[in-house]
């Protein structure tokens, strides 16, 4: 990929909602606003997700005695973010439910 | 912004991720991540698509420095993007093998011991937020209270220590309900204190941080709900066998939920006006008792946590619980008890504005100051949707410039305009537009002199200076309105309670701009805002304002002497004669500390000036290479330079009242020859002044509380005016001690400043210096 290619595919996702993965299991949903060559992303209007511990998980399960007892995941707001490319694990892009969500995958 | 945070997602199993054992992987959960949260499922899933590769590939082939962004994203901008991963700035980030999961079991039983240390440590931490600390520092670091508030309860029965299904055995027993019901009445009561000062003007962060962090503390639920369920407790306690509790604990138990339910009461918001001053003085029985049954409590350090702040909807890292002691909580909640109780006395004042002026200024003088809470909590009372502003300013009008006067009267509001408007309009009528007019005007800089005085004394100060711009406006546009009045008034005729003063309205508004530079420089030194080589030069500016101030006065009670005589002659008068004696004694009382403050403070510049000729304050001089005094003196100044007529004399006339001797570092053989002949001018014109201010006081003494409009205050009234006689008696004292001095003597003499708050100030803005020898 050359770099005019590769600038055009990055575009595309400005404004748009991506989640990333980080590592320590963590999962951003926001606004991608900026990256650069090191991975480094820029996100506004972030939300922070959180899977609960086993233990929790355990618990839930124990108190309920159904294996597949719903547990709520963590989340909170946490606005503008930069999640450095050495943490970042996976990168999804999320497609909007209504209108055109015109990119080139 | 999106609206933040959802219940969690953990409501409805379509959008709350689930993730349960058979499925344990992160991506296999993540499909079904809630992104933006609404109260239903949205219709659709958003479809998502793993670009992890191909993204990375793109930015791997970008150019060093090269950036892909959004063209109205800055650089400013990104700075405040917080980085993830970092532990400074990341308040998700864990250190290795911490959890986000509280250990604290909620349902544990609890000893009665320990129900009574938990809830004197929820009390300190709300007595924390008072002061200023934010909730997640403080209340909102309880285990107890997050399990109540979070996920958001939709009923209070929901808002309980478990959430959902929770075997018979496990329900929480009467003592996790005291502390249930206990914790509620708390969140509502801080619900209740943050609606009194929102309602208010107030300074997010400085005064107090009113935010929640996105938990919800109950708004929509009237108080008389929790007082229900306090109450259902406090009779389970009573009946509780001793067994169970011993007589003692249940004693300091049921006094905790007895205030717990008095203070919910009296902060209510809805409280009625006549029911004000009920609540406060029950609270005082409570507290003696809480604060001798404190030792009976076992604080559980356990049950808060900094873990909770992770949670929190808040961009910063967890900070420390903050700690304050038991003893300084409980020293501050009797302050805001005392504080709010003596607040309730503004509903039973004189309905008069200059009594109300009066009372809100000597709540602000309280020592220890009055918390931001007790602060808002008057002025809701001043502010009161029962009170009209422009009725406070028209009373305030009439104390002044339109005493027993036609221009005020009701009567003249009833009139309407004629239906033919090639009529004249009837001259009362015309009198009240205008009145009206005025008021419109006015009622801007009025509300903001009013809102000034509900504040904390610092920034009393800041917004007097700036009421005073507008006050200053006031003043310009009065002068049009009052040719009208005065126009219409003589054409009414000449009967004497048509006879009004020369333009009133401009006289009123001078008058109130006046005061106020007054206060702004009192206040300054109240708050030690001068260096000491700076205080001749304000004491004498103080003498300069305080003197035009006297002269205006004396002017109203020229005109009022002079209609109170045409009213007394003439017939069935008596009613106006008694409201004009009335005024009478309000102006003179006024006139007199006018006088007073222009005498003592024309003292004390001199004095202060000797002193500095003398060099006798000790320590080094200050040096101030960058500035020049004339800048100094433009920048103290700033605040008055626009006004007009012109109150700041132009700097050569200033330097030539304020070193009437030269510059201070050189003494000339005038000053020296002065300085050693008590016959001197310079000694005459200040012991003439400390006597003649002297009298003025103890003038304004012998016209009483009730003359000043201080009736409502009458014993803090007495003590200022007490405080400024001692001032002026302190005054003569020092004087004396440097009077007719050779230099040779003077190098064993020094003169100390007392410093403020030491309780060595007669009157914190009065500084007298002490001399003191060897």
């Amino acid at each position: 990929m050359d770099n005019a290619e590769a600038t055009a595919y990055l575009t595309q996702f400005i404004g748009k909602n991506l989640r990333i993965h980080t590592t320590d299991n963590r999962i951003f949903g926001g606004q991608m606003k900026c990256t650069d060559k090191d991975l480094n992303i820029i996100l506004s209007l972030t939300y922070e997700y959180r899977k609960p511990s086993s233990a929790i998980i355990q618990r839930a399960i124990q108190a309920s005695g159904n294996p597949s007892a719903s547990v709520p995941w963590n989340s909170r707001y946490v606005g503008l973010v930069v999640v450095p490319g050495e943490h970042v694990t996976k990168i999804e892009y999320e497609e909007p439910t209504y209108g055109q969500g015109a990119v080139e995958l | 912004m999106t609206e933040p945070m959802p219940p969690g997602g953990s409501t409805s199993g379509k959008e709350g991720g689930a993730l349960t054992q058979e499925q344990p992987g992160v991506s296999a959960a993540s499909t079904t991540l809630p992104l933006r949260h609404s109260l239903r499922a949205a219709a659709i899933d958003p479809k998502l698509h793993d670009i992890t590769e191909k993204f990375t590939e793109a930015c791997n082939a970008l150019k060093i420095g090269q950036l892909v962004k959004d063209e109205y994203f800055t650089l400013f901008e990104s700075i405040g993007a917080l980085e993830i991963m970092d532990t400074k700035m990341d308040s998700g980030f864990l250190q290795p093998g911490e959890t986000l999961d509280e250990v604290y079991d909620t349902l544990a039983p609890l000893l009665p011991e320990e129900v009574i240390g938990i809830m004197d440590q929820l009390l300190c931490y709300e007595m924390a937020w008072h002061t200023g600390y934010p909730l997640s520092q403080t209340l909102l670091t309880s285990v107890y209270i997050d399990k109540l508030l979070w996920p958001e309860p939709r009923s209070v029965e929901q808002a309980q220590f478990y959430r959902g299904y929770v075997s018979e055995e496990r329900r929480p027993g009467l003592l996790l309900r005291v502390l249930r019901a206990y914790c509620l009445a708390l969140v509502k009561c801080v619900d209740s204190g943050i609606a009194v000062i929102t309602n208010r003007d107030f300074f997010e962060e400085e005064d107090i941080c009113t935010h929640t962090y996105n938990r919800v503390l109950f708004p929509q639920v009237g108080a008389d709900v929790f007082v229900g369920e306090l109450e259902d407790v406090i009779q389970n306690v009573q009946e509780c066998a001793e067994e169970y509790i011993t007589d003692d604990l249940k004693k300091a138990m049921l006094v905790r939920l007895e205030f717990r339910k008095n203070f919910l009461a009296a902060l209510d918001l809805e409280c009625p006006l006549d029911q004000l001053n009920k609540h406060w003085p029950l609270m005082q029985s409570n507290l003696v008792a809480i604060n001798v049954t404190h030792q009976l409590g076992k604080p559980v350090e356990g049950s808060f946590s900094t873990k909770i702040q992770r949670r929190l909807a808040s961009t910063v890292p967890p900070r420390p619980i903050v700690v304050l002691e038991f003893k300084d909580a409980f020293e501050k909640l009797k302050q805001l008890c005392a504080d709010c109780e003596e607040a309730t006395r503004f509903t039973s004042l004189p309905q008069n504005p200059l009594e109300y002026q009066s009372f809100m200024w000597a709540f602000a003088s309280r020592s220890p100051p009055p918390l931001t809470y007790s602060r808002s909590y008057l002025s809701n009372l001043l502010f009161h949707p029962s009170s009209d502003l422009s009725i406070l300013l028209q009373s305030d009008l009439g104390s002044l410039v339109f005493p027993a006067s036609v221009v005020l009267d009701p009567s003249n509001w009833a009139l309407s305009p004629p239906q033919n408007p090639n009529l004249p309009k009837d001259k009362r009528f015309q009198l009240a537009q205008l009145i009206n007019d005025f008021t419109e005007r006015a009622g801007h800089a009025y509300l903001e002199f009013w809102t000034a005085l509900g504040q904390n004394r610092c920034r009393l100060r800041r917004m007097l200076c700036h009421a005073i711009l507008g006050f200053d406006q006031v003043q310009n546009d009065a002068y049009t309105i009052d040719e009208g009045i005065m126009a219409l008034t003589q054409e009414m005729g000449s009967a004497p309670e048509n006879e009004i003063m020369p333009y009133p309205l401009t006289t009123w508004s001078y008058y109130r701009k006046l005061w106020m530079m007054e206060k702004v420089v009192f206040l300054g030194f109240e708050q030690d805002i001068y260096l000491p080589d700076e205080f001749a030069a304000q004491y004498h500016f103080l003498s300069t304002i305080a003197s035009t101030r006297s002269r205006l006065l004396t002017n109203v009670s020229t005109h009022i002497n002079a209609k109170y005589r045409r009213l007394f002659a003439a017939e069935g008068q008596t009613l106006r004669v008694a409201t004009l004696v009335e005024t009478a004694n309000y102006v003179d009382s006024l006139l007199a500390e006018s006088i007073g403050v222009h005498e003592l403070s024309t003292a004390l510049a001199k004095f202060w000036m000797v002193v500095l000729y003398l060099g006798l304050l000790g320590g080094k001089k200050l040096a101030r290479p960058f500035s020049s005094p004339e800048l100094r003196y433009e920048l103290r100044m700033k605040p008055f330079w626009t006004l007009q007529p012109a109150e700041v004399p132009p700097f050569e006339e200033f330097r030539r009242d304020v070193w009437s001797y030269g510059p201070y570092d050189k003494l000339t053989p005038r000053f020296l020859e002065d300085l050693q002949n008590p016959q001197a001018e310079l000694w005459m014109e200040l012991d003439e002044a400390v006597k003649r201010a002297k009298e003025a006081w103890a003038q304004v003494k012998r016209f009483g509380a009730k003359s000043a409009r201080a009736e409502g205050v009458e014993e803090s009234w007495k003590r200022e005016i007490q405080g400024v006689l001692a001032s002026c008696v302190a005054l003569g004292v020092a004087v004396a001690g440097i009077k007719g001095q050779a230099p040779k003597d003077l190098g064993e003499i020094r003169v100390e400043i007392p410093k403020v708050g030491s309780g060595k100030r007669y009157r914190e803005g009065w500084v007298v210096g002490k001399v003191c020898r060897g």
